[in-house]
């Protein structure tokens, strides 16, 4: 038995969301329904994991722009878009605001679940990795100025006396302030360390940019 | 000789004189007026010849006038008996001799269906009025014509009225031409059907994947919820009862599909004006949506039948509609609004598509039902001179307006257009209405 997760399925047309909300609740889906993309937005407050289904073309807000506010605000739901005839320029740009999948109706029952379902654990992904990154994040913000100073010259792969010489100081006290760094980040090993670090640049920094990004459209 | 020598006698004699001369002058100036009597007699006579000749001549003349003349010309009683008609006229009737019409009634060659309006109208005549009629007759020979008479009434010199004066003139020709337009103007507008629907295929596709879908989903749940063991009669039963209302929501639009494409030929008939425009929104729901267009429907509380085709009603609706959300385009898509309302004015029914696009300049607003005029690329310029056509055909008119709810706004902000049309109520309907 698949574990109940929240489908959100956002479409203007009554009877495509409900005979979707049918289909969903038969594997056990906790379902609910939008009429409208402001409907959505007005109840969904980004704190409750799952995954959205939503129609491209309504009246109103479209599925697109539904899109761009969940990018702006930062929330990591997944989206899987549903039209009633596509064409490729719309799935590009479906895609490119982030949707997860597009699926042409009629769709096959059992691919729209199977992409459900991958789109649930991408949702799960996506908030462990966002909960690590938090962490990191947290622990970084412990550091002192000079440890932080130290501990970018060590990650860039300086040996402890190469790293004195450049603060000017003696390499005991870099070994301390190193052991510190280590101990506030919760590394076990220098190759930890590197990882945090990195994380710290390519997922801290794509997500503020695509927080600006998005801001800016 | 022995002269009278009585003196008296000279007296006598001169008194005689006197009596004879007297008479004499008496005699002449008798003759004398008789013969200015005589002239003047005279005179007389030949100017009344000459008048008598003159009306003889005058009678020649109109009756050759009359005679001559190529349409019917004709005397009529007020019961129908035909007292006098001119070689033009026994043509039509296709008599071959005069006595083969004159003398008998008109009704026996007007067309039944005429008969009761062409009584009224001979009764009007006679009450000395004047009119216009068009009917059919069947001719002595048993042909189906039209006719077209103007009639006045006859009077003598007590302004009393003694006959119907009737000309008639043949109009079968022009009816032919006219049923030749009507024919034509009815390929045109569903011509434009087709193309309507051609233009609007993929968004109808759109349309009816809805409920397939729908269909589908219900079905699947169904399905899985039998295969698990986990659906309820009572549940299964509800879902099932969604799938036959999803399907007949697909049979609907197809069969309304099917019907708007329809070359119709059925007489004008009262039509229920809001399921027409219902109808029509159907069709035209899907591609609204598709540009984000909002429509409002603001339906008159009441509104009788309307006289005419349904489905070239629904047609002009639908050509409103999709140019009212095309003009939208340029407008952001939470601002696109439509509205369409039904209202009664001056006992006509009206629909009004008010859309708040840029509107159009007022020279390109005196143009637009101009055949061929298009302010789109794809455009053929032939919607709105055909919805005009329809409309008039169904006695009503068809105008653009600029919309006042917008026209405050900066012309940038766009002013909108609104297309009036108004069209005939079903007539026992207006007088239901009246009594109301």
């Amino acid at each position: 038995m698949i574990e109940r997760q929240n489908v959100f399925v956002v479409d203007d047309d009554q009877a495509a969301r409900e005979s979707l909300r049918w289909l969903l609740e038969s594997v056990g889906h906790r379902v609910a329904c939008y009429a409208s993309a402001r409907e959505f937005l007005d109840v969904y407050d980004g704190k409750v994991p799952g995954c959205l289904v939503l129609d491209v073309r309504m009246p109103g807000m479209s599925g697109l722009e539904l899109q761009n506010h969940l990018l702006e605000r930062n929330w990591c739901l997944p989206v899987i878009v549903v039209t009633g005839h596509g064409d490729i320029p719309m799935a590009v740009r479906a895609m490119k605001s982030g949707a997860v999948d597009f699926l042409q109706k009629p769709y096959n029952d059992q691919v729209l679940l199977d992409r459900i379902q991958q789109a649930l654990e991408l949702c799960n992904q996506r908030r462990r990795n966002h909960d690590e990154l938090a962490q990191i994040q947290a622990r970084h913000h412990q550091l002192t100025p000079r440890e932080r100073e130290v501990a970018a010259l060590v990650v860039a792969g300086n040996a402890n006396k190469v790293i004195a010489i450049e603060l000017g100081l003696s390499p005991k006290t870099i070994e301390v302030h190193r052991a510190n760094v280590m101990f506030k980040m919760q590394a076990h090993s220098l190759s930890e360390l590197v990882q945090m670090y990195m994380r710290l640049q390519t997922d801290g920094a794509a997500a503020s940019a695509n927080a600006e990004t998005h801001a800016l459209t | 000789m022995d002269y009278p020598t009585h003196p008296l006698a000279w007296v006598w004699l001169l008194a005689l004189l006197a009596l004879m001369a007297g008479l004499v002058l008496y005699v002449t100036r008798l003759n004398l007026r008789l013969r200015h009597s005589k002239r003047v007699l005279e005179t007389e006579i030949d100017e009344r010849c000459r008048a008598e000749d003159k009306l003889a001549e005058n009678e020649n003349r109109l009756r050759q006038i009359i005679a001559s003349e190529p349409e019917c010309v004709k005397l009529q009683s007020l019961d129908g008996i035909l007292l006098e008609m001119n070689p033009a006229g026994l043509r039509l009737v296709e008599a071959g001799q005069p006595s083969e019409i004159i003398g008998t009634s008109v009704y026996n060659i007007i067309a039944p269906e005429f008969r009761d309006d062409y009584r009224a109208l001979s009764e009007r005549v006679f009450a000395g009025e004047s009119g216009v009629m068009e009917f059919q007759i069947v001719s002595l020979k048993g042909r189906l014509r039209w006719m077209e008479t103007h009639v006045v009434p006859l009077c003598d010199a007590r302004d009393k009225v003694i006959a119907l004066l009737g000309i008639t003139r043949d109009i079968t020709a022009r009816k032919h031409a006219e049923d030749e337009v009507r024919l034509h103007y009815r390929e045109l507008a569903h011509a434009s059907r087709v193309n309507t629907m051609g233009e609007m295929a993929s968004g109808l596709a759109h349309e009816l994947n809805q409920p397939l879908a729908a269909i589908a989903n219900y079905s699947r749940g169904c399905l899985r919820r039998i295969r698990s063991g986990a659906g309820t009669v009572d549940d299964l039963t509800l879902a099932i009862e969604q799938v036959c209302n999803q399907a007949d929501r697909a049979a609907d639009i197809i069969s309304s599909l099917r019907r708007f494409v329809n070359k119709e030929d059925s007489p004008p008939r009262p039509q229920d004006l809001h399921a027409i425009v219902r109808e029509a929104m159907l069709i035209a729901g899907p591609e609204a949506s598709q540009h984000q267009v909002e429509i409002i429907l603001e339906l008159a509380a009441t509104m009788p039948p309307v006289l005419g085709h349904a489905i070239q009603i629904e047609q002009v609706v639908l050509n409103l509609v999709r140019n009212a959300v095309e003009a939208m385009d340029d407008v952001p898509p939470p601002q696109r609004r439509l509205e369409l309302c039904t209202f009664l004015e001056d006992d006509m029914a009206v629909v009004e598509v008010r859309d708040n696009g840029p509107g159009l300049s007022r020279e390109m607003q005196s143009r637009i039902f101009d055949p061929f005029f298009t302010t789109k690329a794809a455009g053929m310029g032939m919607g709105l001179p055909i919805c005009r056509s329809i409309v008039e055909a169904h006695g009503g008119t068809l105008v653009s307006l600029a919309n006042p709810d917008t026209t405050a706004c900066i012309a940038a902000e766009g002013a909108g257009l609104i297309f009036h049309f108004t069209l005939c109520l079903a007539a026992q309907e207006v007088e239901e209405v009246i009594h109301d």
